[in-house]
Formats: C-alpha cells, structure tokens, sequence
C-alpha cells in the first residue's frame, strides 16, 4: 500500500487518538487540480481527492449516487435525507425525493482501487450498523472482472443474505496486479457495450453513458438491468466518475469523447432530441405542498421514496427494527426489489396498509386544525434509521398559566431501530404567516 | 452523536492552511470535541481589517447533519452580527446548511460577511440603520470596534501608549494609567486630562 502522503500532521484532539491512517481529509481546490493533472493514468494513491464523501470525509463506502450526479456513502445520503419535505443534494442543493440503490459499478471500482481502505471502511461501517441493528444492503463480491455484464444478474445480490452480515471476503477479488486494476469491461456501459462516457447513474444504481440514456425513446427511463423504472429527474453526468475515466483511460475517453460527439452531430441531423437536460421521467413531479400525506421517516424499501407520500403498505412478517414498507406504486408493480436494509421480506409475507406514521394521523392525535401543518417544522431533520419519533406540539406559547408545559406532548412508538430521538415541532403560533415556513428557525 | 472522526479531520485541514486562510479552528477546552474556538482574521479593505475575530463553536449532537452554533466572542459592529451579544444571522448557519460544509467553510463564510455586510437582513438593526443611512460613521465604529476589541492586547497597548505620548504626556504616566483602566483609552485620556 503506498504510504500517505500527506495526511500525517500531528493529531491536534487533545487525548482522542483517532484513526490516523485514512485518506487525507479534503485538500484545498487549487491543491486539488493540481495533483489531479499531475496523477495520470496509473494514479491509485490514497491521496486520491475523487471519490471522498463529502459528509463523512472517508472514502466512499458503498457508493449513492443521486439524479443530480453527486454521491456520498449510503448511510451518509440516508442521513441528509429530510423526513417529511423532499431532501436536496448537500452538495448542488438540488432537490430529490428518492434514496438510490447503492451503485455497484463504483462499489467494485473502490474496491478494487483502495482495496486496504475499502476493507478498512466497511469494518468500521458494520461496526456502526451491529450498534444500531440495522444493515445496509450486502453486495455480493464479483468472482471475476467480467461479471459487469448485462445478463448478470447482479443486480438481484442484495437480497440473499439472512441475519446480520458476516464480513464478506473481500481478499478473494484482490489481485495484487498493480499495473492496471481496472478493466474496461469494469465501467462498460449496459447499452453501447464500451467503455462509459459521460455516465449517469439510475436510481436503481446501474451506470450508463448519459448518451446512451437520452437515445432510449422510451416512455418513462427503465433500467435495462433491472428493469426498474427510473423515478424523478433525468440523472446529469456524475463527474467524478467522469474524471476518473478520463484519468486513468486518457486515450480510450478521448476516443469515446469523438464518437460520441460524431453520433450526437448525427442525431441532432435527424432532428431528434439532444437530451441531458431532457425532463424525461419528470413526468412524476409531485406536489410538494401536501405534507399531510406523508409517513414521517418511512421510506419505500423497493423505489426508495422517502419519506412515503400517499398510502403506506408495512409488511407484516419481517422481523427487522426497520421494518419493510412500500409505496402504492411500489405495492401495486410487479418489479419487487429487495430491501434498502438488507431486510429478509420475500413475497409471500404479509403487507398491510399502515397509518402509524402519517402525519395527518399523527396531526389529529393531537387535535391540531389539518391547515396548522404548514406551521410543521423539524428541528433536527436527521434521524437514522428507525429513531424515535418525538411530536411536540407546541401551541400554547406564551400563556402563562398553563399547568402542563407544551412540550413532549407524546412519544410516538419507534419507526423502525433504536437511536436519537427525533423532534417534531408544530407550533401555530404563526398562522397568519402562511407559507414562510422557515421563519421560526 | 457528534461525528468525533469527521471533526477531528476538518481540524487538522483546518490548520493546515491557517496562514493562507486566515481562519483556525482549536478544541475550547482540551477534552470536550463539541465545543471549539475559531478565529478568523478581518478581511482586508474592510473596516475589519487587522483585527482577529474568536468564534464561540458549539456542536449539536446531529453535527455535521445540524448546522454547528455559532457566535462571535469579540465584539463586533456589523449589520448581520449582534453587537450585544455576537449573534449572527447568516442563511448557512440556518436553513441553508448543509453536510457538505464544513467548519472551515463556514468560517470562510463568516470572513466574507465581514467584507459584504447584509444590511437588508439584518441582526442588529441599529447598525444597519447606521450602514444604510450613514456609512462613513458606520465604517468608522466597525474601525474602531476592530481597534478596540479585535486586536491583541500587547500591540494594541503600544499603539495607544504611542498616540498619549505623542499628545505629550509622559510615557511611564502613560503606562500606568492604562494599566489601571485595563487599556480602555478613553478613559486613560480622561484620567490622564483630569490630573
């Protein structure tokens, strides 16, 4: 493992001796440019600035890769994501509404790439997960390089594992082949079968050339591994993974670059859209504004809607703190993917239509008017899985003589594992402000 | 649960480009890792220019998921920052956190609502009255605020020790009666004055 460069400043924490030897944290932009040019194509130092989670500032540990492009580790995106309103991308701001499946391309290319650290991550990671009782999805090693391939089923791994994970073998896939550790069949697009240009990622976290995605003239975008419909926005380029190509395969991306530019020259000869910007799979734009159907803090387990709008079906049988819930759309399909949690469901269990978590429900307990939801604000937006869900209903400010201070006004049953507490404040003490509902914070 | 590990890495990245930054991040007391202390230098062509300005940092439990609690320690005239009590209003620091900052961006964001006050925003209305209405006096109380409050003891004591002896009082005099206002110069002027 080639040392690290530059990460061994003096720890400055006092007594608390942290885990030294990780991957430098963030290096300053122009610092960054500069040993991204300087890396070239055989470049597999740690002090490799690309694929650093932005929230945990590790490396990635199981990749996410939003519609907007950006990524972070999957427990890092389930973390920002907001339990009641839509969630926004830390990085870019822009909104979404569905948590995606781990991409797998990127988690067999860290792996293969920072092998050492990798491991080292997902010791840390599980240790985390055995605390809270809850996994993340367990993805099954590739026996050999050319499992990237369509008719591979890989994207079925997810689901075969019972009881919580055993650490997987990661040493059996790592070769100690420095001289080229990624093939091209390892980022090869599922499409046009080469090497990915400008690739985009699905929400179901299959990766293919973004040029290749806007040429589909499909209804609504649908994996062509999964068969899984894409859910919101037209996913952009994610760029790190770009630059990655572009670094370590410089003459196959200049290459790709020219063909791809030839083809699109052809297309926009045809008239035929030339779309990155497309709004194809928009076209399920939901209305953000009624928050009255929302399950706070439930996700659905096969598209990754969170929190659910709309019915809530919870599955009877599974036996996990977090549960198994889907959306209508989800429970109606016919696709069923597994767990976002490595939850044990199959299709034989039992699911019910499910209230507990509705806010509406949750409103009325409380005997709050419904219009007062738009006064509904959340301090601390983040729950891990499963926290409690605390409701405080807040609405009596400033009458003096009230025996029972207004907080703390129910402990709602846990959502799915145990954890921090979340907070829930609804105070209408600004009815006549509608709309500003920020204002208060 | 505080992201102990996270923390300890924007300190060390923090520090590591203090000189060029102008902004450093230390732990408050040695033990406790969600309470720190930032300091940011004025920018220049600013009224804040010179100055060295201490952040109270306290972190809440859902850090880096929570924005961290910010507030100045010197005190400071500026439109979006408190001048009783150091309260800031920055939208970062609010609603528009996010994960991906860091305490050394927000820090950076702070210095640079030093150089562009809101003073549509405000924090403390008496000042952005003041900037609106009247800038050259704005100007020179954030000047003086930075004089008094943002620079070091020892230079500033210098200074002020140079500005009475060159009013013509005698230095040891001058000295003394500093010393015994705690360095507030108003005072030592009229002290030295009522003599």
């Amino acid at each position: 493992m080639p040392p690290v460069p530059s990460g061994s400043q003096p720890n400055r924490g006092g007594g608390r001796e942290m885990a030294s030897d990780g991957p430098p944290p963030e290096q300053g932009k122009t610092e960054e440019e500069a040993s991204t040019t300087a890396a070239g194509s055989g470049a597999n130092d740690l002090d490799d600035p690309h694929f650093m989670c932005c929230v945990c500032l590790e490396l990635l540990y199981k990749p996410v890769v939003i519609s907007c492009g950006h990524m972070s580790c999957f427990w890092c995106v389930h973390k920002t994501m907001h339990i009641i309103r839509e969630s926004h991308c830390a990085i870019c701001r822009q909104p979404y509404k569905h948590f995606p499946s781990i991409c797998q391309l990127l988690h067999h290319l860290l792996l293969k790439l920072k092998p050492a650290d990798y491991k080292r991550r997902e010791k840390e990671v599980l240790e985390e997960e055995k605390s809270i009782k809850t996994y993340s999805p367990q993805i099954i090693e590739f026996l050999n390089s050319k499992n990237n391939e369509v008719g591979n089923n890989e994207n079925r791994h997810e689901d075969s594992k019972t009881g919580p994970p055993q650490e997987v073998s990661l040493s059996g896939s790592i070769v100690d082949d420095n001289s080229k550790k990624i093939k091209l069949e390892d980022v090869s697009c599922p499409l046009c079968k080469e090497m990915l240009y400008q690739p985009a990622v699905l929400n179901c976290g299959h990766v293919y050339c973004v040029s290749c995605l806007s040429s589909l003239n499909d209804e609504a975008l649908k994996c062509h591994v999964c068969g899984s419909l894409h859910p919101g926005d037209f996913p952009n380029v994610c760029l790190d993974l770009d630059h990655f190509l572009e670094e370590y395969f410089p003459a196959e991306y200049i290459s790709r670059g020219q063909k791809v530019q030839f083809k699109k020259g052809q297309c926009n000869r045809e008239g035929s859209s030339s779309g990155t910007s497309s709004t194809k799979g928009s076209n399920r734009t939901q209305h953000d504004e009624d928050l009255a159907n929302i399950h706070i803090g439930v996700g659905c387990d096969s598209c990754g809607a969170y929190p659910i709008r709309g019915k809530r079906y919870k599955c009877q049988d599974c036996t996990e703190l977090i549960g198994f819930d889907l959306c209508d759309a989800c429970y109606n399909s016919s696709s069923k993917l597994p767990g976002r949690f490595n939850q044990q469901h199959t299709p034989d269990h039992r699911m019910e239509l499910d209230d507990s978590q509705l806010l509406q429900r949750l409103l009325r307990i409380h005997g709050l008017p419904e219009d007062g939801q738009e006064e509904l604000m959340m301090e601390e937006a983040v729950v891990a899985p499963g926290d409690m869900v605390q409701i405080v209903i807040n609405n009596q400010v400033g009458e003096g003589g009230n025996d029972v201070f207004p907080g703390e006004a129910a402990i709602e049953e846990p959502v799915g594992a145990p954890g921090a507490m979340l907070h829930i404040v609804i105070d209408d003490q600004e009815i006549e402000d509608n709309g500003e509902e920020d204002q208060a914070l | 649960m505080v992201d102990v590990s996270r923390v300890q890495k924007e300190l060390t990245e923090c520090n590591r480009d203090r000189e060029v930054s102008g902004v450093s991040i230390a732990l408050h007391d040695g033990a406790n890792i969600s309470h720190l202390t930032g300091t940011i230098a004025g920018p220049a062509d600013s009224p804040y220019e010179g100055g060295t300005f201490t952040i109270d940092i306290r972190l809440p439990g859902g850090y880096p998921f929570e924005p961290p609690k910010m507030q100045f320690v010197t005190k400071v005239w500026h439109p979006n920052i408190s001048s009783q009590n150091g309260a800031i209003c920055l939208d970062i620091l609010k609603d528009q956190w996010s994960p991906a900052l860091t305490l050394k961006t927000a820090l950076l964001s702070l210095q640079a609502l030093l150089s562009s006050p809101a003073p549509d925003d405000p924090q403390d209305a008496v000042v952005a009255q003041q900037y609106l209405r009247d800038y050259p006096t704005f100007a020179a109380t954030a000047r003086y605020w930075t004089e008094a409050f943002a620079k070091s003891a020892s230079t500033g004591m210098e200074e002020k020790v140079q500005k009475l002896v060159e009013m013509g009082f005698p230095e040891e005099l001058v000295r003394s009666t500093l010393k015994s206002v705690d360095g507030d110069e108003n005072m030592a002027l009229e002290k030295l004055c009522s003599v």
